[in-house]
């Protein structure tokens, strides 16, 4: 199973790597568009992060209410400090320091450390969830093409009826039902989100299976099965790239919301989940809600910039 | 007349698309019988159903909106016209193959020719991937595509138009079939080429007693390339003879019409001879004889009955009231 799963991954991508030089065209085209590359730069960055970064932090998790709320450096604060003895708040000026760069929360954790770990978290789930749409949308739209008739119509009425569902509450209710555990909402937002993919790939599934090429793989006697999967997935390949790298951020965004709402998996640091923990306490420690907000208006706008440029490059009626 | 060498024969064959505006009945009632090792040549004007013909002994038609009607595709025992997807999977490729018109769109343009042929190879034969490597640079090379070791790597739009045709060649042979159907492989081509593509057919058939199924309009084609020759018009066949009586001495006086038609660079002419009108309308065919409202030679019965079938000479069949 494993092995004919490689395989077809492998045939699907077969044209990315194999053409050395149309990817390197790809590139330059890519590479003129400044923003798309800053928002690369960024992407990869953030997944270095992600992935080595925990190991170079603290514990996300320590808790040590000796130094809750501290601000990040260069910042200062006044904090009032309830003394039980004397039955009266004394305010001192608490600053940043080195130890926490980036500040601590209301329970003294540290902020760098809960943010590199959320990042890995949000990516994740931005990569999977997005993963799972696209292939549900690309299965569903070159079926739906590929098939025509009454296929064609169940999986198109299908779609609509899911469209019409406003998303975002789809997705409270799933969680609501479900349980808020990470792997829900991952599944819950792929599962819901394939659809503009799946209209995407019919439209142009459907001007590929007039082709000639495919009535010619036929004619050699190729099954259904291999003409989707050798001969039209591979030509909406650059398609399904953009659509993705446009996706992800959507993803990020919508798990974001659904932890501010206090819909996120409470266990695990995602950035939606420190921003939301943050939001209570804007008065004495608006670092908290601001930082993972920063990071993820980032992650956003570097996908975005990126999926611009792919979209571009891939277009080739666009003049760059 | 079922002879004992008859690799495919064609009865009655009637192929209709039914579409909103009507019925079109692009292929209706041809009769042929392609003989071992013989080119049979599918002449006539485009609209005349030559493509649907071919399509549909492969089992090819879209349906909807098209389906073969009535008639017998009979093949190596079976009638294709009524065989399994699955059935017809097996032979297409591996019995009978065909030759698209235009190379450019009949390559996949994302894969590379070599992936192409080897996976085509893969299908039908078991062969190990290296094997099939082999084999279709093998191919490729009896196809006379130089350096075909780079070529291997190529993608379609890196070659020109007449390396894609021989490329596509030597796909559809990739697996030895016993028929090949060329529809209209000469003519997106160049005259040079058109040439030496022509010279790959018959090669083909001297060589790999191919039988030849060749789809074209271009009468030069038929006589430099067939042995015999069926005269298509709107979607019926109304000439089936040996290419040297098609061009010596034509019956039909559609046939006859085509071959005025080609210029002769003995002669001075002011205008070029051509038939006059236009191929009918497949949804709106004429009564009687398809051909009466161009026919130089039309009668009263014309555009009453249809004509029928009349065996001149035992290799000479024809359908015209001429010849009664």
């Amino acid at each position: 199973m494993t092995k004919r799963l490689g395989d077809i991954v492998r045939k699907i991508s077969r044209p990315l790597y194999s053409n050395s030089r149309l990817v390197n065209y790809y590139w330059q085209r890519t590479k003129r568009n400044k923003l798309a590359i800053f928002g690369l730069a960024f992407i990869i960055f953030l997944v270095l992060l992600a992935v080595v970064g925990p190991f170079f932090t603290l514990d996300p998790t320590l808790v040590n209410f000796e130094e809750k709320n501290l601000p990040p450096v260069g910042f200062a604060i006044e904090q009032s400090i309830y003394n039980i003895e004397t039955d009266e708040f004394t305010t001192t000026k608490v600053s940043g320091n080195w130890k926490h760069p980036l500040g601590t929360d209301s329970k003294g954790r540290d902020m760098l450390a809960m943010l590199i770990s959320g990042a890995r978290v949000s990516l994740l789930v931005g990569l999977i969830a997005t993963g799972i749409a696209i292939i549900l949308g690309t299965i569903i739209g070159v079926l739906s093409a590929y098939l025509g008739g009454w296929a064609d119509n169940t999986l198109m009425r299908f779609t609509d009826v899911m469209m019409t569902f406003p998303f975002f509450l789809l997705l409270v209710l799933i969680v609501f039902i479900f349980g808020p555990s990470l792997a829900i909402i991952v599944l819950a937002i792929g599962l819901t989100g394939w659809t503009g993919a799946a209209r995407l790939i019919r439209s142009e599934g459907l001007s590929l299976r007039t082709r000639e090429f495919v009535t010619a793989a036929k004619a050699m006697g190729a099954s259904d099965n291999r003409v989707v999967f050798r001969h039209l997935i591979p030509n909406v390949i650059s398609l399904i790239i953009v659509m993705a790298t446009l996706a992800i951020p959507g993803v990020i965004l919508a798990e974001a919301a659904l932890s501010f709402i206090g819909l996120g998996d409470p266990t695990v640091p995602s950035w939606g989940i420190i921003l939301e923990s943050g939001q209570h306490s804007l008065n004495t420690a608006w670092w908290v809600a601001v930082e993972p907000g920063i990071m993820i208006f980032l992650t956003v706008l570097a996908f975005n910039f990126l999926g611009d440029g792919l979209r571009d490059a891939f277009d080739p009626k666009s003049n760059i | 007349m079922i002879m004992d060498n008859t690799i495919l024969k064609v009865s009655h064959l009637k192929t209709y698309f039914f579409t909103r505006r009507g019925v079109v009945k692009a292929v209706d009632d041809v009769n042929f019988e392609l003989i071992r090792g013989e080119c049979l040549c599918l002449v006539g004007e485009s609209g005349c159903g030559k493509t649907v013909t071919a399509l549909s002994i492969l089992g090819l038609i879209d349906s909807p909106p098209g389906r073969i009607v009535d008639g017998q595709i009979s093949y190596n025992g079976l009638d294709l016209a009524k065989c399994s997807p699955k059935q017809l999977r097996q032979i297409r490729g591996n019995d009978i193959a065909i030759v698209f018109q235009e190379a450019q769109s009949a390559l996949n343009p994302v894969l590379t020719i070599g992936d192409q042929i080897v996976e085509q190879i893969k299908l039908h034969l078991p062969m190990e991937h290296s094997e099939a490597r082999e084999r279709a640079m093998t191919l490729l090379n009896e196809m006379g595509i130089p350096s075909v070791e780079r070529v291997m790597s190529y993608y379609p739009h890196q070659l020109s138009g007449g390396m894609k045709q021989r490329a596509l060649i030597a796909m559809s042979l990739s697996c030895d079939p016993k028929i090949l159907i060329a529809d209209e492989p000469t003519t997106a081509v160049d005259v040079t080429i058109k040439a030496q593509i022509l010279d790959i057919f018959r090669e083909l058939k001297a060589k790999r007693q191919m039988s030849l199924l060749f789809i074209t309009h271009d009468l030069a084609v038929v006589a430099e390339i067939g042995d015999r020759a069926v005269i298509m018009y709107g979607g019926k066949d109304v000439e089936t003879a040996p290419v040297s009586e098609i061009i010596g001495e034509p019956k039909h006086p559609y046939t006859a019409g085509l071959i005025e038609c080609l210029p002769d660079l003995s002669k001075t002419a002011d205008r070029l001879a051509s038939i006059p009108g236009t191929t009918p309308n497949p949804s709106e065919m004429p009564q009687g004889c398809a051909f009466h409202p161009r026919c130089p030679k039309v009668m009263g019965i014309c555009s009453q009955h249809e004509p029928p079938e009349i065996v001149i000479s035992r290799e000479h069949r024809i359908s015209c009231h001429l010849y009664k």
